[in-house]
């Protein structure tokens, strides 16, 4: 899958990331309305994905593959759940749509804001975070930044062409009578699963 | 395109009446600040963050073609195409012309106040195309066919009944008045646009010129939509929005959410550069190909906007609407009274620059100059003065309204006339008069002054109280020439006793300029430099034969226009511009030069006493002079007092020179909140340190809350003398 950068640590600064500012980001997170699992293996992580399978009761998911996911075997224990599993890029862009869950990996987050970074370069690697009404985002629970100013220092090493986003909690409106209201055109649900072990060169 | 025969008054009665709006408003205006506050919680120096913002616009529209040409070349290294629009019609034909070539039928559109500002969608529909807005609050106004009413908030005047209806209209089918099941039926209606849309069309929160990418936040995730799923990507994108860095967005993204809505982050920041891959159904196949993206940069009046040394101030704003969120007219009348897209005192000026000077002339008096929205302005914008300054613009090329004109050169340069005029309104008032107010202010305020109490005339002018008072003070410690203002000469002549007997009490000699007069803002805040700069010229030589060490006003405008205003004004005038310096230098406000003075003589004790007193700080005084520990000490250590603090304490109270005249309608509710603040601290005395406010509250409280006594900070300094 092409990406707008295939190495994003090599772009963090020397002591600007770090599990220092989780805490931050747990708060901020958190208030924009995200579900965050903080687990210490990729194997716990794939336990929370079955369970949240399981009780949402979902049949499809759309996932884009990474590192982290592969090593969980997370598709597998999908599968054994008799759930349907896409990750190959046009069945993605086929299937996306009337998906339950999307699950993808993001670069980093930031403690300021809660926030996550996403490398969007490619189509079908937006889709699953868009189009399902549940988005599962894992992230590596010691790639956390400050701040936005960090984000940015990061961003601007890396950024060239394509597509880059910051994810903060779930799709949201307050258009009508101002009343906070969940899930409007993205999902309304927002997982975000931290894992603490580095896995394939992590940050540590 | 100038809307013809508009009756502002008449559609502000509406509004006024208007109750979904007014509580919708009044809701949000209540909740917004304590918002904002906790979003920045975590932002260590707000303040050098806006300075930075700010340096870093300014920087950019002083190089805005350089910016601009980098702009486009990036975009176009990265296979995009970048079509320079000088105005709405060469948008409209460029994307018309796009979409017959890209076989374009369907559009899916995410919010774009540049396109609003063109009247984009009409000219698409008019010319076949299927168009459709995604956010929810611009769906709903175009179902409903309204102007937005908010920047953030388009939809803020509509209930939810009457959202309810009109999405039954368009669904074909009962929707209840319930939200989340209305926001899921839009997600369901809209999502099928999306996927068959062939053409997205964004606006852009910022420009790149270093790698050419546009940024977009949204809360509902339609903007990722619209970039993301159809194969053609327009994005409309003025000037003002360029930033050369990439790392330039950092100050954007730190406070254009913490702004607009309180929060700390929207749920979606997006950035999209070049032809990103995009997936097309072919022949039942999914095959991918490069986005086609095509980038429009608009003037329309941005770019000579940016030539202009004043006006390229406009380029620091990153429409988060904060100014409308915290603006006392605005949060009475809603957006659509401003009769343009862009709502506000920012509206009016954008309206001037982008749309026409004959439509901000409609509503530029909409602005009170409270500079509430200065003070939280990303971009630091002074929008009250630039509004100002488009006024005088504006009368300079075509002149005041007759009767104003008439009076301001005839009465209000003349001090004899408008004096003689103001002790004839003491005699002819009496009629009108019960205690010491009147229904009507006799004169040339007659007509304008419907349906309130203003102060009276005083019978006495303090002008003629001086040699009365005036006591000879052996060795004083400074001499002190005194400029009363017209409030405290002819409304408060008692407050001007007050001074002095504060002024003596610290061995202080005071003298009065008998040839002062108005200092010359209630014609400046009308547009007339020419009048202004008389009026000035005449003060500055009543003042600068006194030799005095100090001058000193006990109201804030005053003393901004001495420090300010007058420099301003004759600063192409070098004989003047040294004369008036030298007075301004030494020119100080009563409530913080007494201070200073009590603090030296060890006199800021604090005391509590029996009779409670809060504070109203004035526009002027706390954001023109940034005057507010001051006269809260002073008030402190007055014996017989306990100061106590009101809700929304600098909130403006209506006055605002000719304002609370001109429009009573409005501020009525401004003045009614503010008395009910007072009334919630349970204070037995308000005190103020400007008497414009003290003419504005005293109306009030006569009506509202007349136990509550008015009084200016220096009758309570002069009880304790």
């Amino acid at each position: 899958m092409k990406k707008v950068c295939d190495n994003w640590q090599a772009a963090f600064p020397a002591g600007k990331v770090s599990p220092e500012f989780w805490a931050a980001f747990e708060e901020n997170a958190k208030n924009a309305g995200a579900e965050i699992f903080k687990v210490k293996t990729a194997a716990e992580a794939k336990d929370i994905v079955a369970n949240l399978a399981k009780f949402t009761n979902a049949k499809k998911v759309v996932a884009v593959d990474s590192a982290l996911q592969a090593s969980a075997n997370i598709n597998e224990e999908l599968k054994e759940l008799g759930i349907t599993v896409y990750n190959d890029a046009t069945d993605i862009a086929e299937h996306a749509e009337s998906a339950d869950i999307g699950i993808s990996t993001v670069e980093f987050a930031i403690g300021e804001s809660g926030s996550l970074c996403m490398d969007g370069y490619a189509f079908e690697s937006r889709l699953v975070t868009m189009l399902p009404p549940i988005h599962i985002a894992f992230v590596n629970s010691n790639a956390v930044v400050a701040g936005i100013n960090e984000a940015f220092e990061i961003i601007s090493k890396v950024y060239d062409n394509g597509y880059v986003s910051f994810i903060t909690g779930p799709s949201r409106t307050a258009d009508i009578e101002r009343v906070l209201t969940i899930g409007v055109h993205g999902p309304s649900r927002l997982v975000i699963i931290a894992v603490d072990e580095a896995i394939n060169g992590g940050v540590n | 395109m100038e809307s013809a025969n508009r009756d502002i008054k008449r559609e502000i009665n509406e509004k006024l009446h208007d109750q979904v709006l007014r509580g919708a408003l009044g809701r949000f205006a209540e909740a917004y600040p304590t918002a904002r506050a906790k979003a920045y919680e975590n932002v260590e120096d707000v303040e050098a963050l806006r300075e930075q913002f700010r340096q870093l616009k300014i920087d950019t529209v002083n190089n805005i073609e350089a910016v601009a040409d980098e702009f486009e070349a990036s975009v176009t290294k990265r296979g995009g195409k970048v079509f320079r629009a000088k105005d709405g019609d060469a948008v409209k034909q460029y994307l018309i012309d796009l979409c017959k070539k890209a076989n374009v039928k369907r559009i899916v559109k995410s919010k774009s106040m540049a396109s609003e500002e063109i009247h984009l969608n009409h000219a698409l529909e008019e010319a076949g195309l299927h168009v459709k807005e995604t956010d929810l609050g611009e769906w709903i106004i175009s179902l409903a066919g309204h102007k937005p009413s908010h920047m953030v908030m388009p939809a803020i005047h509509l209930n939810k009944e009457q959202i309810a209806e009109y999405f039954s209209k368009e669904l074909q089918q009962e929707i209840p008045t319930d939200i989340p099941f209305m926001v899921q039926a839009a997600r369901k209606a809209l999502r099928t646009e999306f996927l068959q849309a062939d053409m997205g069309i964004s606006g852009a929160n910022f420009g790149i010129a270093e790698n050419g990418a546009i940024g977009l936040v949204t809360n509902e995730g339609n903007a990722r939509l619209v970039t993301t799923l159809p194969r053609v990507h327009v994005v409309i994108i003025g000037y003002e929005k360029l930033i050369p860095k990439i790392q330039d967005a950092a100050p954007i993204l730190r406070m254009l959410p913490r702004n607009a809505t309180g929060q700390r982050m929207t749920s979606y920041m997006t950035m999209t550069t070049g032809q990103t891959p995009v997936m097309v159904k072919q022949d039942g196949k999914w095959v991918e190909q490069p986005k086609e993206l095509h980038v429009i940069l608009i003037d329309n009046g941005r770019l000579k906007a940016a030539k202009d040394p004043k006006f390229k101030e406009i380029y620091n704003c990153v429409r988060c609407a904060s100014c409308l969120n915290v603006c006392p007219v605005y949060t009475i009348v809603g957006g659509h009274v401003y009769g343009h897209i862009y709502a506000g005192g920012i509206g009016a000026i954008l309206t001037a620059f982008l749309h026409s000077m004959g439509d901000f002339e409609k509503i530029n008096e909409l602005c009170i100059g409270c500079r509430k929205c200065v003070s939280i302005c990303p971009g630091k914008m002074n929008i009250p003065g630039l509004i100002e300054e488009l006024r005088a613009q504006s009368v300079k090329e075509n002149g005041l309204p007759f009767g104003v004109k008439a009076v301001f050169e005839n009465v209000l340069a003349n001090r004899k006339v408008f004096h003689t005029l103001l002790r004839l309104a003491a005699i002819g008032q009496k009629p009108f008069q019960s205690g010491k107010v009147i229904r009507h202010l006799p004169l040339f305020l007659a007509g304008l002054a419907k349906d309130r109490s203003l102060p009276a005339v005083a019978d006495v002018p303090f002008r003629d109280r001086v040699h009365k008072i005036n006591r000879k003070i052996s060795n004083p410690k400074k001499r002190v020439a005194f400029f009363s203002g017209c409030n405290i000469d002819f409304i408060f002549p008692e407050t001007g006793e007050s001074v002095y007997k504060v002024l003596h009490d610290l061995n202080m000699e005071v003298v009065f300029p008998e040839d002062q007069s108005c200092c010359g803002k209630p014609v400046l805040g009308m547009g007339d430099r020419e009048t202004a700069k008389r009026i000035a010229k005449k003060n500055i030589e009543a003042f600068e034969q006194t030799n005095a060490d100090i001058y000193l006003a006990a109201c804030p405008t005053c003393t901004e226009t001495w420090h300010e205003t007058y420099v301003e004004l004759l600063h192409d005038e070098p004989e003047w511009k040294v004369r008036v310096e030298k007075i301004a230098h030494k020119f100080r406000e009563f409530s913080q030069f007494v201070s200073e003075e009590y603090a030296k003589a060890g006199r800021l004790n604090k005391v509590a006493g029996g009779t409670k007193v809060t504070y109203h700080d004035s526009c002027h005084m706390k954001r023109g002079l940034n005057i507010y520990e001051e006269p809260r000490q002073l008030l402190e250590a007055a014996k017989g007092y306990d100061f106590v603090e009101m809700k929304d304490c600098d909130k403006c109270c209506g006055m605002a020179g000719a304002f609370g005249v001109k429009y009573a309608e409005l501020s009525m509710p401004i003045l009614k909140q503010k008395i009910q603040n007072i009334k919630d601290s349970g204070a037995d005395v308000i005190a103020v340190g400007c008497p414009a406010c003290m003419m504005q509250i005293q109306g009030g409280l006569d009506k509202q809350l007349p136990n509550v006594k008015i009084k200016h900070v220096a009758e309570i300094l002069a009880e304790n003398i």
